[in-house]
């Protein structure tokens, strides 16, 4: 199976409605190496979609160059990249059964009928679809449609793997099987992925790297780790997983590694500040300086000692977490922290006492 | 999986066929569209400025052809004539059908299958055979006029004239009031009913005051749509008029008379006009009173279920229905009548009138599929090819595209036929006394049947198919060919027949586009009723008929709807 290396420099691509000219992907660049499955991640309307629909060359770009291998790719019709591409609704063809549905790519190169029939039973017995090979889609569920549309993408052994919002029509449970199943595949076939999803869990169990799309501008690329960890922008970090925001001021503006202030006048130096986004400034109110980002699990929470007195609000159980939704003066919003153990002495409607460290809390400032 | 060479087998092929056939296509839609469409009704407009016999030019250019509707006397006779036997005839439509349509959608009647497939009869079969069959039931010797006279002794007004031209044109045309009006009853929120029901309202008051007012819009689109029909119609005052001209008549006989191109695409122009005229309202009806609701439920309204309305649901449909289909019935009784001297059935019967129609008029037979068979050929490929662009394409001038496509649809046939003798009698395209010239007409005419059931079924087909389609290495030809006709063709298919079928029997742009070599079944038929040879005329009637209503059966079962669906 192939492990083409996909390039895409300074991609942008203008819808027209009427008068008014939307930017749909803004000045893109990024590349994806050969074998990895890289994900687009973005709420609805961000450009992910359209990235891909101009990488499968679907939609023509306004500007940009995309090479595949090195060689350009722009220049060639869609049906001639030899790429697999597997839709949000499946996209089945509903007259052909599902033998034919798989070998519909295959008819097209000309090949031979012995040659397609052990190709595309090869393919369904990858997907454990030989059973169906008779049917015909309407009569199969979700999860099964779902492996006919990867079948038909694969069969033809594509250079490329791209996939749009894939499980957004399968249920909970289904769609974290249906993940593992579609990253243990990719890792068997090692075919260069492109996957595009607003699930940041998803995302982020999934990839080797994402890149995380907002107004149509790649805000930030990295490993699941790094973007967790460091996230680049006030709303990556709200995007991927969960995260206390806590507005400060600044004890010199020109300075922000010499430390903020909290509401309650505590001062905290943290280990990392990035500066914010032009844009992201206009969120702050005009007497802060900045936000300090901490995530849940993070944010320590004592029964007798700590920085900041709070009230316990609510305790949730939350699956293998544990949730406090805590109210301190350190900021007017609520905190939350979540634990995996239970923490002794800790009840809701209780007192306690908040910590943040240093270490851990990011400083985004003007 | 292991690599194999395939894909650069393919990429070669790839390479070699570059695929030109969408633009081929699109460039075949424009020109057809064009010639065939456009530059006939524009050119017909244009000779109606243009004094008789003379080419357009500066010094040609008159308003004398429409002057003539202030100056003369039979010109305003015809268009008075026009409107007041169309209003006439809607008005008595709508009279006879709304009952219906209540009884249909509100009372518990049995066999309401049975009664949707029956108000279809009169849709079919072309108005102008049950025209002729009034003749035989109420002519001077009519079986109904010497029965009255022989119990009364009084002797019956004559049916030709206004009465019978408004009696059959309402008759064959009621079933749009019936079908349209019915729809709009059953998908009326029962919700709201049931609230006024509550709030203390008896049944008569909610009938007028909350049900009648809901569906007002569809009965006045159902009324404009019969008025359109009735004001475009050629075949009926043409047999039942006598002495009432009306201008559709009034057309062909300028141009069978006088062969005054100008003069007729005057009338035609009036015509049109009037045509457009209720086109407008419809428009305006349909934006301003739109009162479908958008209900979470999909529970249908309730049937009363009492003795009395059930008696009374029962009767008036089966009735109606009754004097509907009785002409198809008195012409299939008469095909078979050896004589029949206005007594209540024949005297005798025979096969005769079949012989004649078998050894002399297999011709006109043969035409009529001929022709049909060409014309729904082509608005197949064209109808197709068209909607798809209508639903898929992202043209600007889309609207341009639908509009030239159903203004011939709703454009009275004796318009189409003027706009076609005066585009393709002189100039770079001749083609008068040909088949083509039929074949083209009848596209004109009936394109629109494909390309709304295309459209219809390609708008319900996800693009993604197509997406996916070209990411497996398909063209635009290989896509349309191997996904997009194969989902569309049961519409496709069902289009087309109805086409086919409504095509045999067409007399009014027929009727100035036939030559002696191309005489249709309808020609036929208008002039064996001239000759007063109703008998044959019956036969051959007949025979339209049921090849129409099994066609038509056809293309239900192929769009899987019921017959009178495919009227809405």
């Amino acid at each position: 199976m192939a492990r083409a290396s996909l390039s895409v420099r300074n991609l942008s691509k203008e819808f027209t409605t009427g008068a008014s000219r939307v930017s749909a992907v803004d000045n893109v660049s990024f590349d994806v190496y050969g074998g990895e499955f890289f994900t687009m991640l973005g709420p609805s309307g961000c450009g992910k979609t359209t990235t891909l629909r101009v990488i499968a060359g679907l939609e023509r770009a306004t500007s940009g160059e995309i090479t595949v291998d090195g060689s350009d790719f722009m220049s060639v019709p869609p049906q001639r990249r030899n790429i697999g591409m597997v839709f949000q609704s499946y996209a089945l063809f509903p007259h052909l059964s599902i033998f034919e549905n798989v070998a519909y790519g295959l008819r097209l190169r000309g090949i031979g009928a012995d040659e397609i029939r052990r190709r595309v039973a090869a393919t369904l017995t990858l997907l454990q679809l030989e059973p169906y090979a008779a049917r015909h889609p309407a009569v199969l569920s979700g999860g099964q449609q779902q492996r006919v549309s990867i079948a038909r993408a694969l069969v033809y052994e594509p250079t490329m793997l791209l996939l749009d919002e894939p499980l957004a029509n399968l249920d909970a449970k289904l769609r974290v099987m249906m993940r593992e199943e579609i990253r243990a595949l990719q890792r068997r076939l090692g075919i260069t992925t492109l996957y595009v999803t607003h699930d940041q869990e998803e995302a982020t169990a999934v990839s080797d790297r994402l890149a995380v799309f907002n107004h149509g501008r790649l805000i930030q690329l990295g490993t699941p780790e790094e973007i967790y960890a460091r996230p680049q922008t006030l709303f990556v970090a709200d995007f991927i997983g969960r995260a206390n925001f806590l507005p400060v001021r600044l004890i010199d503006p020109m300075r922000p590694d010499a430390g903020a202030i909290l509401r309650n006048g505590t001062v905290l130096r943290t280990d990392r500040q990035v500066p914010l986004e032009a844009h992201e400034t206009r969120t702050l109110s005009v007497d802060d300086g900045g936000v300090i980002m901490i995530r849940p699990e993070h944010l320590a929470l004592h029964a007798s000692a700590g920085d900041t007195a709070c009230r316990v609000l609510r305790v949730q159980l939350l699956g293998g977490l544990i949730r406090y939704t805590v109210q301190s003066d350190a900021s007017s919003a609520e905190n939350i922290v979540e634990t995996t153990r239970p923490l002794p002495g800790i009840e809701e409607g209780g007192g306690a006492y908040l910590s943040i460290p240093s270490a851990d809390a990011i400083l985004y400032h003007r | 999986m292991s690599s194999t060479p395939a894909f650069a087998v393919g990429a070669t092929v790839w390479a070699r066929n570059r695929d030109w056939t969408a633009w081929l296509l699109g460039i075949a839609v424009v020109i057809v569209t064009a010639v065939f469409l456009i530059y006939p009704l524009g050119n017909a407009l244009l000779l109606a400025f243009v004094k008789n016999g003379e080419a357009p030019s500066a010094t040609s250019l008159t308003l004398a052809n429409f002057t003539r509707f202030f100056t003369a006397a039979s010109y305003q006779k015809a268009l008075w004539n026009s409107v007041y036997s169309g209003l006439a005839a809607t008005l008595l439509a709508t009279v006879i059908a709304l009952p219906m349509a209540y009884a249909a959608a509100r009372i518990a009647i049995r066999y309401r299958g049975l009664i949707f497939a029956m108000t279809v009869v009169p849709l079919i079969s072309p108005p102008f055979i049950g025209a002729y069959a009034w003749i035989i039931l109420l002519g001077r010797n009519g079986t109904i006029t010497q029965w009255v006279h022989e119990w009364t002794g009084w002797t019956l007004p004559s049916i030709y004239g206004p009465p019978g031209v408004i009696l059959a044109l309402a008759l064959s045309y009621f079933p749009y009031v019936f079908l349209i009006v019915q729809g709009a009853l059953a998908a009326a929120d029962p919700h709201i009913e049931e609230a006024a029901l509550m709030a203390g309202a008896s049944r008569a008051r909610i009938l007028r005051t909350i049900t009648l007012p809901l569906v007002f819009p569809a009965i006045a689109a159902a009324m404009l749509i019969v008025f359109i029909k009735a004001i475009g119609d050629f075949g009926v005052p043409s047999i039942l008029g006598g002495e009432f001209q009306v201008l559709p008549t009034l057309i062909y006989y300028q141009i069978h008379g006088f062969f005054n191109l100008n003069a007729a695409s005057a009338i035609a122009a009036v015509n049109v006009l009037l045509t457009l005229l209720a086109m407008l309202a419809l428009a305006w009806v349909n934006r301003h009173h739109n009162f479908v609701t958008v209900g979470g439920t999909s529970r249908a309204a309730a049937r009363f279920a009492n003795p009395g309305a059930r008696a009374f649901g029962n009767a008036y449909c089966w009735i109606v229905i009754g004097i509907a289909i009785l002409p198809q019935l008195v012409i299939a009784v008469a095909s078979f009548a050896a004589r029949w001297p206005g007594t209540m059935l024949p005297e005798s019967y025979t096969l005769d009138h079949y012989r004649v129609v078998w050894s002399q008029l297999t011709g006109p037979i043969v035409n009529s599929l001929i022709l049909a068979g060409a014309a729904t050929a082509v608005c197949m490929i064209f109808g197709t090819v068209t909607a798809y662009a209508s639903a898929r394409g992202r043209m600007r001038a889309r609207w341009a595209l639908d509009l030239t496509i159903m203004l011939p649809f709703v454009l009275p046939g004796l318009v189409v036929g003027v706009a076609y003798l005066t585009a393709f009698n002189s100039g770079p395209l001749v083609l008068t006394g040909t088949a083509t010239i039929l074949v083209l007409a009848y596209f004109t005419r009936r394109v629109a049947f494909i390309f709304r059931s295309v459209a219809a079924a390609i708008a319900q087909i996800d693009p993604k198919l197509e997406d996916a389609s070209k990411i497996c290495g398909a063209h635009w030809s290989a896509t349309m060919r191997r996904v997009m006709v194969p989902l569309a063709a049961p519409a496709i298919l069902a289009g087309a027949v109805l086409v086919f079928s409504t095509l045999i029997g067409e007399i009014s742009a027929t009727v100035l586009l036939y030559s002696a070599q191309w005489k249709t079944i309808s020609i036929a038929i208008y002039e064996l009723v001239l000759g007063d040879q109703l008998a044959e005329a019956s036969a051959i009637g007949t025979i339209t008929t049921v090849l129409t209503l099994l066609l038509v059966l056809v293309a239900s079962r192929l769009a899987g709807k019921n017959m009178a669906e495919l009227f809405r």
